[in-house]
């Protein structure tokens, strides 16, 4: 069931099973039945460690949502509250417990897990409204890093970003430095780690305070990860604002996926005998799990979109020659191996119908004309084509009020693009936005502002230039079909953040010194002593493994290029990836944008 | 004769070399008795108080083993290690006279805690040592006992036990450097407490204590250090209640990273902390930021709503931010007429934007006031001109709309027009407009109205071949085949040159 997690090179089904055993030590020390009353937003995370099967196994027989008021009736002997650390929520279970009292239902006992990490200030606030003393269990169940597929792990934490670039709030750093200490444990010590930016070093620093509390832990796991790189969201602020143009990227950008789920408009996967009965169109959207525990899936996810047809039409042709095959089968033992296969092509043929329908959802829009200008102003401006100056086409589409983040995008991106906008530019932009989406947005573009995203042209020098010719981040010749270099994920722009990876493989940092100035906060490298015996003799030819964590978020297409570095033949390293949160242009600016409401009349 | 006396007799002959040695031994033999007599030895030196005697009852033992086999030696080894245990504590100077049975009955671990009691804590750390006790049970339990006992030493310095201390445990795994720090506090002994916890490596365990000790400054300090935002929001609002606000204020001034949590905490449970927050730092912008929330979110009547924006500009100003300021006055501005328009035309307008106000009253006609809007909010031309044709065409009010393209030259050109007609399905204004682009977007337009011979026209007289296959690419086999073929035969002409 989560046999992709253990298809890479570093097994993390074992993290997962983890995460279920702690959860199952959990369950069992409250006794007999259960309700669950979860925290909305940790479903989605507790679906890819535990599917509900496993929480009835341990008498869990009810779940309900976290919301304000009495709880609904439940014959069960334990509630269980499954919460993140944060004060508005212990008002509501305070609510809860408070108001379950005054009826005369039986007796029931209550317990608290906190995810990830136990809190003394929610304690307290549950103190402080009376009700501590009513949890027979309080305890932590350390969900840091999620396993998302057999080279991916996210924290799936929304706002980690926020938090730390526009709040100076590093909660969710001191949680990826236990979620790395959690995952060294399984996977043993680090030898080397890098870092480039102020929260890298922050967590690099908590990871060593951590080792030397936990003394006589000497671990004596053979180290599986052979260098750890730590990069600071801000380090690289261009990437997530460009569109992604893999097939998962634009899955993404389009359609958003969440917790590895999909929700897609229903009308192109109709059964096709069926249709035209004249039956009701669904309307309940279409979900699907995409990993690569699907074959198909793997194989195209990471390819730029337009080489996906063709993979698409050549598995077609494929399948269809499996099933004509059935013809020639004349033996009983040829039919026999027929019908055997049979379970597997018909999985082949439905992904393959899925993804046929998604790749023609996905071709409508990339299609459009406003996709193609709007890629060719973000084009424009990453590879440094009148970055300077008001752009027509953004301008015309805040005249047409097109979907404000779409704006932001590519202001910020230009802004990224020039190391900050003129003042003229700037303000002619700020006041376009305010005219026309309206005033209350002023918070948003002074977040923007704080977190970089935006910014005035302070020194007359604009760096970008410079940083894209040193790391080479626009390609002019990319090859969409069999690329021979990262830039192909959007199609000529190669992410400033995975070329610092791999330039660190190869030849090293040494050699951009004075780009790495020029990117804000500090670079480093620490070592972590390994006792002996535990020091890896490398057999020729095997490649290093480096896990690459993404402080503030990453997108698809920059998990496709380290896959694509992964990948290549004479690479020598591979690449496991995690993040605080798996993220887009669209819903990092939404992290961002301060919501304010007028009052209703 | 019980087969372990004879073993025993045996061994002395042995020692003799004496054959009666082996005598002895086959005796024990031909019984059959010989790992029984070894089995008695060993439980008969438990019994006996002279070391002399244990050691000659073992080595029978010992030399009765080698005779045998199989004879497993755990129960040897075991009584040679609990007899040297038993020894060393009946020594005069330790005086505990157990006997063996007692001493098994009893369990090391008591012993272990005699003699911590006795504060004999030398001989206990060997008995743990040369019984390979793990650590965590063993030594280290008692390191600190002893510690937790030194730090009770009143004729010693502060300096002195607290380095003693350390010397003595160091980095030994499983001590809690902060339960014997708490120890000291209970003997009265804070600044002892506070430089045994600097030993402590584990933050969470020296933040409470330090709270405990009044010690909230140094708790801050650790707390930060560690990286747990917890326990810094456990430090910061223990301060809270601690000091007195101007206190707690420049502590946190102090304190960078606990003043930016303890604003969230604000932001979201006291806003007006927040706001004297940012007023003791003089951060202007930030003050006008909370004004601007504030318009928002507790505001309900627009005096209410205009007096806090009005704030804001103040604010903003002092921020050297004029252009927030500028566009602060002018949501004011709007503000107010908004509320003028709601009162005016009996329809809602106020928290529009000023787009979205403007288009409004285009599409009810009110073309003078939304003309006085644009000028007095100084709007671009060219996004004027875009939204008045797109709430024209809502309105469908083509002839409005022709009047105005016709009002001076369309800053947008005419392409829009044709776009925002075809949009409205009106093909007849949209032609209208499509004759007037310029001559770039001429093909553009007529494939857009479906007029396609006169954009296969244009594309040809452009002598342009990407517009001719776009031309192409919008034909249809059945209804445009001589545009096609006129297209097709101008490619080639344009080859052949």
């Amino acid at each position: 069931m989560a046999a992709h997690l253990s298809s890479g090179r570093v097994n993390l089904t074992a993290l997962r099973e983890a995460g279920r055993r702690e959860l199952r030590e959990f369950l069992d020390k409250c006794a007999g039945s259960k309700a669950i009353v979860w925290d909305e937003y940790l479903t989605g995370p507790f679906g890819l460690i535990a599917q509900y099967s496993l929480l009835k196994e341990h008498e869990v027989e009810k779940m309900f949502t976290l919301k304000a008021g009495r709880l609904p009736p439940a014959d069960v002997k334990n509630i269980i509250f499954f919460v993140r650390p944060r004060l508005e929520l212990m008002d509501i279970i305070a609510e809860n417990v408070l108001s379950e009292d005054r009826v005369r239902s039986p007796l029931r006992d209550f317990h608290i897990l906190f995810v990830p990490r136990r809190s003394l200030l929610c304690e307290q606030r549950l103190k402080d409204q009376g009700v501590l003393g009513s949890f027979i269990h309080r305890e932590q169940y350390s969900l840091d890093l999620i396993p998302f597929d057999g080279d991916l792990l996210s924290m799936e934490s929304e706002s980690a970003f926020k938090e730390c670039y526009l709040e100076n709030d590093q909660t969710s750093l001191y949680h990826a430095a236990k979620g790395l200490m959690t995952l060294q444990a399984l996977y043993g010590t680090i030898p080397q780690i890098f870092g480039k930016g102020d929260c890298a070093r922050h967590v690099a620093n908590m990871m060593i305070r951590m080792k030397r509390e936990f003394p006589g832990g000497q671990n004596s796991i053979f180290p599986v990860f052979d260098t750890l790189l730590l990069l600071d969201r801000n380090v690289d602020l261009l990437s997530p604002l460009a569109t992604q143009l893999t097939y998962e990227g634009l899955i993404d950008e389009i359609y958003g996926i969440q917790n590895t789920y999909v929700k897609l408009p229903p009308e192109k996967f109709l059964p096709k005998k069926q249709g035209e009965g004249g039956k009701d169109l669904p309307t309940e959207p279409k979900k699907l799990q995409l990993n690569s525990a699907e074959e198909l899936y793997a194989e195209i996810r990471d390819k730029n979109f337009n080489a996906v047809g063709s993979v698409l039409s050549k598995k077609a042709k494929i399948i269809s020659a499996a099933f004509e095959e059935r013809h020639h089968a004349k033996t009983v033992g040829e039919i026999k191996q027929f019908v055997s296969q049979l379970p597997h092509m018909q999985a082949a043929r439905s992904s393959l119908a899925n993804h046929t329908s998604i790749a023609e959802l996905i071709k409508d829009i990339t299609t459009s004309e406003d996709f193609f200008d709007n890629l060719t102003v973000e084009q424009e401006f990453m590879s440094g084509i009148d970055t300077d100056k008001v752009n027509n086409y953004t301008e015309d589409c805040i005249a047409q009020k097109h979907p404000l983040i779409k704006i932001l995008r590519l202001v910020c991106l230009q802004s990224v693009c020039n190391s900050g906008l003129k003042q003229k530019v700037l303000d002619h932009y700020k006041r376009e936005i305010l005219q026309t989406y309206g005033y209350e947005h002023i918070l948003t573009l002074n977040n923007l502002e704080k977190a970089g995203l935006l910014k005035l042209q302070t020194s007359s020098r604009n760096n970008y230039p410079t940083i894209r010719k040193t790391m080479r981040l626009w390609m002019d010749d990319v090859n969409e079909q069999n690329p021979n270099d990262i830039s192909y994920v959007y199609s000529g722009y190669a992410p400033l953040s995975v070329r610092l990876a791999q330039l660190l493989a190869r030849p090293g940092w040494r050699s951009i010194e004075e780009v790495l100035k020029i990117l804000p906060g500090p670079h480093f490298e620490e070592r972590q002593q390994l006792p002996t015996g535990l020091q890896k003799k490398r057999q020729q030819g095997e490649n290093r493994i480096t896990l690459v964590f993404f402080l503030g978020g990453v997108t698809y297409a920059e998990i496709a290029a380290l896959r694509f570095l992964s990948q290549m033949e004479d690479g020598g390293t591979e690449y496991v990836i995690a993040t605080t949160k798996l993220i887009n242009g669209t819903n990092w600016i939404k992290s961002l944008m301060e919501k304010l409401e007028p009052p209703p009349f | 004769m019980a087969p372990g006396a004879l073993l025993l007799e045996a061994q002395r002959e042995y020692e003799k070399e004496s054959q009666k040695a082996d005598e002895y031994l086959r005796e024990i033999k031909d019984q059959n008795l010989l790992s029984e007599a070894v089995r008695q030895c060993i439980e008969a030196a438990g019994y006996e108080h002279e070391p002399e005697t244990q050691k000659s009852l073992l080595r029978a033992a010992s030399f009765g083993k080698c005779f045998l086999d199989k004879f497993p030696p755990e129960s040897f080894v075991r009584t040679c290690r609990d007899l040297r245990v038993l020894n060393a504590i009946w020594d005069y100077q330790i005086g505990i006279p157990l006997t063996f049975a007692q001493y098994k009955q009893l369990t090391i671990e008591v012993l272990l805690d005699r003699l911590v009691l006795r504060r004999l804590y030398p001989l206990a750390i060997r008995i743990c040592e040369y019984l390979r006790l793990s650590e965590f049970q063993g030594v280290s339990r008692i390191l600190a006992h002893w510690a937790c006992y030194k730090v009770q030493q009143k004729d010693k310095s502060d300096e002195e036990v607290a380095h003693a201390i350390n010397q003595k445990l160091g980095d030994t795994p499983g001590i809690s450097y902060s339960e014997i720090a708490a120890r000291a506090y209970d003997c009265g002994r804070t600044e002892l407490a506070i430089k045994l916890l600097e030993y402590e490596p584990r933050s969470g365990e020296q933040v409470p204590l330090l709270l405990k000790m009044k010690k909230s400054q140094l708790a801050l300090n650790k707390a930060i250090e560690s990286g747990d935002t917890d326990l810094v929001y456990t430090v910061v609002l223990h301060l809270k209640n601690e000091l007195n606000r101007g206190t707690f204020f420049m502590t946190l001034q102090k304190q960078p990273v606990a003043l930016s949590l303890y604003r969230q905490f604000c932001k979201h449970q006291e806003l007006e902390t927040l706001k004297d927050l940012y007023n003791q730092d003089d951060d202007h912008q930030e003050l006008g930021n909370f004004h601007v929330h504030s318009s928002y979110s507790s505001e309900k009547r627009i005096e209410g709503r205009v007096a806090a924006l009005q704030n804001a500009v103040d604010e903003y100003y002092k921020a050297k931010n004029e252009f927030a300021a500028k566009a602060t006055e002018d949501q004011i501005k709007l503000l107010r007429m908004q509320r003028r328009l709601q009162d005016d035309l009996d329809k809602p307008y106020v928290d529009y934007s000023l787009h979205d106000t403007v288009y409004g009253l285009i599409l009810d006609g009110n073309h003078k006031r939304a003309e006085h809007l644009y000028r007095d909010f100084r709007v671009p031309d060219k996004r004027f001109w875009w939204l008045k044709i797109g709430a024209l065409a809502e309105r469908e009010d083509w002839e409005e709309m022709e009047k105005f393209s016709k009002s001076k030259k369309s800053p947008i050109g005419y392409l829009p027009f044709v776009e925002i007609c075809m949009k409205h399905h009106n093909r007849h204004e949209a032609r209208k407009y499509a004759a007037r682009v310029t001559p770039e977007q001429r093909v553009k337009a007529h494939i857009l109205v479906g007029e396609l011979d006169q954009a296969a026209d244009a594309a040809i007289e452009h002598k342009n071949e990407t517009e001719m296959n776009l031309v192409l690419s919008k034909c249809t086999a059945a209804t445009d085949s001589s545009v096609a073929e006129k297209i097709n035969r101008a490619k080639a002409q344009s080859l052949k040159k």
